[in-house]
């Protein structure tokens, strides 16, 4: 499970990430541009595709159908690249209302699998959900530090939160 | 917009068009919510336990026809066994060797079995534990284990399968997963299930509940 939660989704979406950073303008033409002023689709679609594949019961059919593992690696890696064309264009107060819902929720989830009792994936033993669920609380965390020193940097110098 | 310095909301320009990000907005919220809820049956059950468990109780699973290895090494097929003698069974996945959860099940089912005979009910509803490890449960770890149990034959028996290739379609049809897990153990979800007197799978209940499965075994 730390392979699976930890390192391989992770690094799709980074990789959708990274990609929507260099796409040529033909595949992303600047009419999508009307559909996610404000970054506001963007985070939407890619906090949607987050929370499907942290789900317990679709994290297990993704170990144990190829079809479905597929699909996960491909929504994946559009929500790494609709969450950089959304931050691209959001301002602070949009960054603030996603990011301060999504990060402290994976690090919730993060929590609760690290404690729970419960073996919540069959496909996964319940020691790999322990050290997962810590893998969890480290990655929100960090995500939560990158966020906030880009944050700063790009707003030092304003009186206000635009 | 200027995208050499950072996005700023201009309340003029804010409010024109909107329109195609909100209807964006709005559609991926509808699409994404609605496939959570198919995934989670209606925002019921997040784990493939519980969704296995609300599956089976809408739609029986009928057991596939495989053959299985007695404690005093008879072969039969599975599904003769359970339809034989007329009555319902409640049937759990062991290996023998296993110190975690088959334990706590076999507790459960000396409970049980203490239940049914008291009541007599052992002409109603049967106990069947059923090895997945063939290779190391033979007919002699099987009687071990019966003898370790104190298994009446009348109320509760125990067998396991005869051909380890079989091993996954009588998995797959019960929902149980099996993980290897140190030291040669497996790591497995484990329940109670009701198998009813045509040989259907028509519930999954949880260990702790080992009351409210013998009173669904008795109604099938």
């Amino acid at each position: 499970m730390v392979w699976h939660m930890l390192v391989q989704m992770p690094l799709l979406v980074l990789g959708g990430w990274l990609a929507a950073a260099h796409w040529p303008a033909r595949l992303a033409p600047a009419s999508i541009e009307r559909y996610n002023r404000f970054g506001l689709t963007g985070f939407i679609v890619s906090t949607l595709i987050a929370a499907y594949w942290m789900i317990p019961a679709t994290i297990d059919r993704a170990v144990v159908l190829p079809g479905i593992d597929a699909v996960k690696i491909v929504t994946l890696w559009l929500c790494g690249a609709a969450l950089r064309h959304a931050m691209q264009r959001a301002p602070a107060l949009v960054q603030l209302f996603f990011f301060g819902y999504s990060l402290p929720m994976l690090v919730w989830l993060g929590l609760y699998y690290s404690n729970t009792d419960l073996r919540l994936c069959n496909a996964y033993s319940l020691e790999s959900q322990f050290a997962a669920g810590q893998g969890l609380v480290v990655l929100g965390s960090a995500a939560g530090a990158l966020w906030l020193r880009g944050l700063w940097q790009r707003h030092k110098h304003e009186p206000t939160i635009p | 917009m200027d995208k050499s310095s950072s996005p700023v909301l201009d309340p003029a320009a804010a409010g024109a068009g909107l329109l195609p990000t909100f209807a964006a907005c709005l559609i991926a919220l509808a699409l994404g919510l609605g496939l959570v809820y198919r995934a989670t049956d209606g925002g019921r059950a997040f784990t493939t336990e519980s969704l296995r468990r609300s599956e089976v109780a809408r739609r029986p699973v009928p057991i596939p026809d495989l053959q299985v290895l007695d404690a005093v090494g008879r072969t039969q097929s599975l599904r003769e066994l359970l339809a034989r003698e007329n009555r319902a069974w409640i049937v759990d996945f062991v290996y023998t060797r296993c110190q975690s959860i088959c334990t706590s099940l076999g507790t459960v089912y000396q409970q049980l079995q203490g239940e049914i005979i008291a009541r007599g009910l052992a002409g109603r509803v049967g106990l069947l534990t059923i090895s997945f490890d063939p290779v190391n449960d033979g007919p002699s770890a099987l009687q071990e284990y019966a003898l370790r149990m104190r298994m009446q034959p009348a109320a509760w028996q125990i067998v396991s399968l005869a051909r380890v290739q079989d091993r996954s379609l009588l998995l797959d049809s019960f929902g149980i997963m099996v993980i290897a897990a140190p030291l040669g153990e497996f790591e497995h979800n484990a329940a109670l299930h009701i198998v009813d007197r045509r040989s259907r799978l028509v519930g999954i209940v949880d260990i702790s509940e080992p009351r409210a499965a013998l009173e669904l075994a008795l109604a099938k």
